[in-house]
């Protein structure tokens, strides 16, 4: 199954405005009255909490109430619907994309993906004893950039029961474990991606189930930056960052959102495939941060796994 | 004597929330609600890190119709007079209240003798 990654994150909001104008400022492309979109295309979908085309949300009311996943053809969508008809109700929708629920209870669509294929250059850095990646007289920076969004880089769940969730997305929709927290959650990669994650799960108490984060591929270090600094120039709060992550090695910059959830800034992730070891590490500030440049002593809310939970499952790497 | 650290005319607070830094920490640290007559005051700190602000802009503590506290780190929401989450992932947990009085249309942060407001 050529799951590429999350195509679309669809919202129910208590304010829709204000989920409006954060996404513009955030950077993304208003396309239609709903959608915001980065330069490929993938983006998010931000309706009233109460619109009827919504599906209904879950119990702790989380924002979340569609994620979409772009698969490469037809062939994919026949082969999802095919495995999770197995036992459960998968509806085909006008579009041709399929949905049906995962085993948490979070909606779930898929379909051929419409991202564009982006052809830009990274952030260039030159260093003694390296090639020069950025020629004599070409300048860096220039006091007025501020770096846009590429591509819907990765969503992260709270979970009940991780092992459950893990072992859905990688039974039913081949996900591949990358790297994991010790009884908090695994990193995990579709398999038509190399990215060190498109999806990450936490393990919370039941009431805390949904959406902690989303987050969208900027063009380097240097993107997220300027895009964190023109949101805290708007009057928009910083949650946590600037910063990197040692697990994907990805930059990071977390902040507050109307979406009822943080919304990220995030560059430079590690690429994985198959021959990959996950590794494994307790959580905490010391494993989740290379460095940060505004320190928080906690990153990730956590809880004990309900009873019969605990613990990688089985077959995990 | 001073009743304690002037945050703002009660006339400010009629359309919701502000946020305040009335010990200079060059961020909000005190927010206050005026709702039915009353203004009610907390510590700009979610329970649920217990060193997180709340709002994702300033003075953004309220939901759209003025029911709840939100905190928009992960959309916990808390009762307006007493601070309680009633969901979110502090449910159960409170914010921790600021002593406030209102003399003279102006709201006091009441600067306690013990010195529990202060730094």
């Amino acid at each position: 199954m050529n799951i590429i990654g999350p195509e679309l994150l669809i919202f129910g909001v208590d304010d829709v405005q204000a989920c409006r104008q954060f996404a513009l400022d955030y950077g993304l492309t208003a396309s239609g009255d709903n959608r915001f979109v980065a330069l490929d295309g993938t983006g998010i979908e931000v309706y009233a909490a109460d619109d009827e085309s919504l599906a209904a949300p879950l119990s702790t009311g989380s924002a979340i109430r569609k994620t979409v996943y772009g698969v490469k053809s037809q062939a994919d969508i026949d082969a999802i619907k095919a495995e999770l008809s197995k036992d459960r109700e998968v509806t085909t929708l006008d579009d041709g994309s399929i949905e049906a629920f995962d085993d948490l209870g979070f909606l779930l669509g898929f379909m051929i993906t419409q991202r564009k294929s982006l052809e830009l250059e990274a952030e260039k850095v030159n260093a003694p004893g390296a090639v020069a990646q950025r020629g004599v007289n070409l300048t860096a920076v220039n006091k007025d950039d501020v770096g846009v969004p590429r591509s819907l880089s990765h969503v992260v769940y709270f979970v009940p029961d991780f092992p459950k969730a893990e072992a859905f997305y990688r039974d039913r929709l081949g996900f591949v474990t990358t790297d994991r927290f010790t009884h908090v959650g695994p990193f995990m990669r579709p398999a038509g991606t190399t990215d060190h994650h498109t999806l990450f799960f936490i393990q919370t108490p039941p009431h805390m189930q949904g959406i902690e984060h989303f987050t969208f591929h900027m063009g380097g270090p240097t993107d997220v930056m300027t895009a964190g600094t023109n949101m805290v120039n708007k009057g928009y709060q910083s949650f946590w960052g600037p910063g990197r992550h040692i697990f994907g090695s990805n930059w990071f910059w977390y902040f507050k959102s109307p979406f009822g959830c943080n919304m990220e800034f995030d560059a430079d992730m590690d690429l994985h495939d198959d021959s990959w070891t996950a590794r494994e590490a307790p959580p905490g500030a010391d494993n989740s941060q290379v460095f940060l440049l505004q320190y928080r002593e906690k990153w990730a809310p956590m809880g004990p796994p309900p009873p019969g939970a605990g613990g990688k499952p089985r077959e995990a790497p | 004597m001073p009743d304690g650290i002037m945050l703002c005319a009660l006339d400010e607070l009629s359309n919701g929330a502000l946020g305040f830094d009335p010990f200079n920490d060059g961020r909000d640290t005190v927010f206050a609600v005026f709702r039915n007559g009353e203004v009610y005051a907390y510590s700009d700190v979610c329970p649920h890190y217990g060193d997180t602000s709340l709002p994702w802009k300033k003075n953004a503590y309220l939901d759209s119709r003025g029911e709840h506290i939100v905190c928009a780190a992960h959309g916990a929401l808390f009762t307006i007079d007493e601070g309680y989450c009633v969901s979110g992932p502090c449910r159960g947990e409170s914010l921790t209240p600021v002593p406030v009085t209102v003399k003279n249309n102006t709201v006091w942060l009441i600067t306690s003798p013990t010195g529990e407001n202060k730094k």
